[in-house]
């Protein structure tokens, strides 16, 4: 793209994500919208960890929570204010990740993603069962609304804006962190941990810094949602949202911010678009992985990558002789 | 205290059964089956099928837990995991996830999300060993896994067809040179894997219910058996397993039933910190 192209292209789509509380008319919409928001700021999170290093998490739904709660804690019982309590929502998640990556990162394989689907258990139950200070399972009421100034953030159009405050500059932390060199050792891990070592990059503690950076973008996420949905509950924190985070990292593309942002969209919306399904939503769901891991492995940013690469190479000769790869 | 004792480690079988079929299918394919416990949740929904919708006696039912977990098995590979054998081991976890979603929600939208149950195996409730009531089903469950880890031992140790999967698991391509046929080897993986977890399923049903998402809570404690056993270890899985049902009895019976599950988590958590090689295995290393 030329230059001309490009700032048509960047200028028109901020002006459609600027002007999108204008385009949906329903509340129900603009709530929509701020959830696929703060799951573009949880599945950005995940990139580091999944995207870049290459690891399996399941922790993103325990460090939300963490935050969530850190939030809902701190606002509703000590009165603390919102811009107080984010950062420290975003710190206490990133404390957890820190917590849980020093004994595991260590390890190779598979201890990780077990010890993260443990950690995310093991809070929920936390969360569920210490009724004196998480107000146990029916959860935390009356989260207030944040506000700036003397203006008031307590509808779902002006919490949009707060929401995408918050995406854009997730986007743009990652960014600058994808091309410094911590995002290059992580890279180096994905392709080849054994080999990253000993070109001299510290795995295990590159590997905890991009899950603490993990933690903090949940944390984050999880600190404005509270305020958002005014109430949280442990059941909220299930499972089933670390595997929508992380299929719509996979859907989206692995590693790849456009990915994550792209991924995230579709996976939140895909239940409005599929209600005809009813019943047999979660069936589809399911099969619906499934078929996505099969046929487009990499994403829909990495099947667009190879058709445009073969699009671009189309009057190169064919290779002559056609590698034979795998087994 | 004999009584706790004997139902931790009739559930601790119950996750050594579920731990096993976890190790057999990460040596074989170095993937980690999620859909595992929605396996074993099939299992006990044909086990209901036989004994309460059909009214068949235990014998036939068994055969027909055996069948279909069988055929399970085979199509559960055929689909989430054949298809992925090039991909990163990632994208195979991730399609056994999404398998396991489509088993149980499949499940719900068949029959319904309400649980099932059914009569334990022997007529009497409650066995009197030496003074102490020990409820009948965690003695047959405990007796059953016995036998069938005694005739997985045999199989896997003296039958060609056995050796032909632990030479499979131990290298593929070596075993491809020796002229086993992988492909098929790693299916009766699946298969052999599925089997014993619909066992363990159909044992469960009158412990536990059968209900659509049963698997999930006992995956976790099985994974942590794995883990405190030593990762890819056949006896450290079962070993592991049953410490796990023993010490989460125990720690319900004595410190708090709500708090359960984050001791036997945080069992898992020190046995990373300490002996992240786990109980069984000399190292953790890899292959370069």
């Amino acid at each position: 793209m030329k230059v001309s192209s490009r700032l048509v292209f960047w200028s028109a789509l901020a002006l459609l994500v600027l002007g999108l509380p204008m385009l949906l008319t329903s509340d129900y919409h603009m709530r929509l919208a701020n959830l696929v928001g703060i799951n573009i700021i949880i599945v950005l999170g995940l990139n580091f960890v999944l995207g870049y290093a290459g690891l399996l998490s399941f922790a993103q739904v325990g460090f939300f929570l963490i935050g969530a709660y850190a939030g809902g804690i701190l606002t509703v019982d000590y009165g603390l204010s919102f811009w107080l309590a984010l950062p420290l929502a975003g710190l206490s998640a990133g404390f957890g990740a820190w917590i849980v990556g020093i004994p595991t990162l260590r390890l190779r394989g598979h201890y990780f993603a077990f010890a993260t689907f443990a950690f995310a258990e093991i809070v929920r139950l936390i969360a569920l069962n210490w009724t004196e200070f998480t107000h146990g399972a029916s959860g935390i009421i009356g989260i207030p609304s944040p506000s700036l100034l003397w203006f008031e953030i307590n509808t779902d159009t002006s919490f949009y804006y707060l929401v995408l405050a918050f995406v854009v500059l997730g986007i743009v932390v990652a960014g600058r962190i994808e091309k410094s060199s911590v995002g290059r050792a992580l890279f180096a891990i994905r392709e080849g941990e054994l080999a990253a070592e000993s070109m001299g990059i510290m795995t295990a503690r590159m590997k905890t810094q991009a899950f603490i950076l993990s933690a903090v973008y949940a944390g984050v996420a999880g600190a404005l949602y509270g305020p958002l949905n005014s109430v949280i509950s442990p059941d909220a924190f299930s499972f089933d949202v670390s595997v929508v985070v992380l299929v719509a990292l996979l859907l989206g593309g692995s590693g790849s911010i456009v990915g994550a942002v792209v991924g995230t969209a579709l996976v939140t919306l895909l239940p409005e678009w599929l209600r005809v399904l009813q019943d047999y939503y979660m069936v589809v769901y399911g099969a619906g992985i499934v078929l996505l891991m099969v046929f487009l492995p990499s994403g829909i940013v990495g099947a667009v990558h190879t058709m445009l690469d073969r699009y671009r190479l189309r009057d190169l000769p064919e290779p002559a002789v056609k590698q034979e790869v795998g087994r | 205290m004999l009584q706790l004792l004997f139902n931790g480690v009739a559930i601790g079988c119950i996750y050594a059964l579920i731990a096993f079929g976890f190790v057999l299918i990460y040596n074989a394919v170095g993937a980690v089956n999620f859909a595992q416990g929605d396996l074993l949740m099939v299992g006990s929904y044909l086990g209901v099928l036989g004994v309460v919708g059909l009214g068949w006696p235990l014998l036939p039912t068994t055969f027909l837990v055996l069948a279909g977990s069988a055929l399970v098995g085979l199509a559960f590979q055929a689909f989430a995991y054949y298809p992925l054998r090039d991909k990163p081991t990632i994208n195979v976890v991730i399609s056994c996830l999404g398998a396991g979603i489509f088993l149980r929600n499949g499940i719900q939208a068949l029959v319904g999300p309400e649980p099932y149950t059914m009569a334990p195996f022997m007529p009497i409730e409650v066995v009197n060993v030496y003074g102490v009531a020990i409820p009948s089903q965690s003695l047959a469950v405990i007796v059953i896994t016995a036998v069938i880890l005694a005739a997985q031992s045999w199989f896997f140790s003296f039958t060609s067809l056995g050796r032909m999967l632990r030479a499979t698991a131990n290298d593929k391509y070596a075993a491809r040179l020796c002229g086993i046929p992988v492909k098929k080897m790693i299916a009766l993986t699946f298969v052999v894997s599925t089997v014993l977890a619909g066992l363990a399923g159909f044992m469960l049903v009158p412990v536990f219910l059968a209900s659509p998402n049963m698997g999930f809570g006992l995956i976790v404690k099985a994974w942590i058996g794995v883990i405190v056993g030593g990762f890819g270890s056949l006896p450290g899985a079962v070993v592991g397993g049953i410490m796990v049902g023993v010490l989460e009895t125990f720690s319900a019976k004595f410190i708090s039933s709500a708090y359960k599950d984050v001791i036997t988590m945080g069992l898992l958590m020190i046995v990373l910190f300490v002996r992240p090689q786990g109980l069984f295995k000399g190292t953790v290393s890899e292959k370069v």
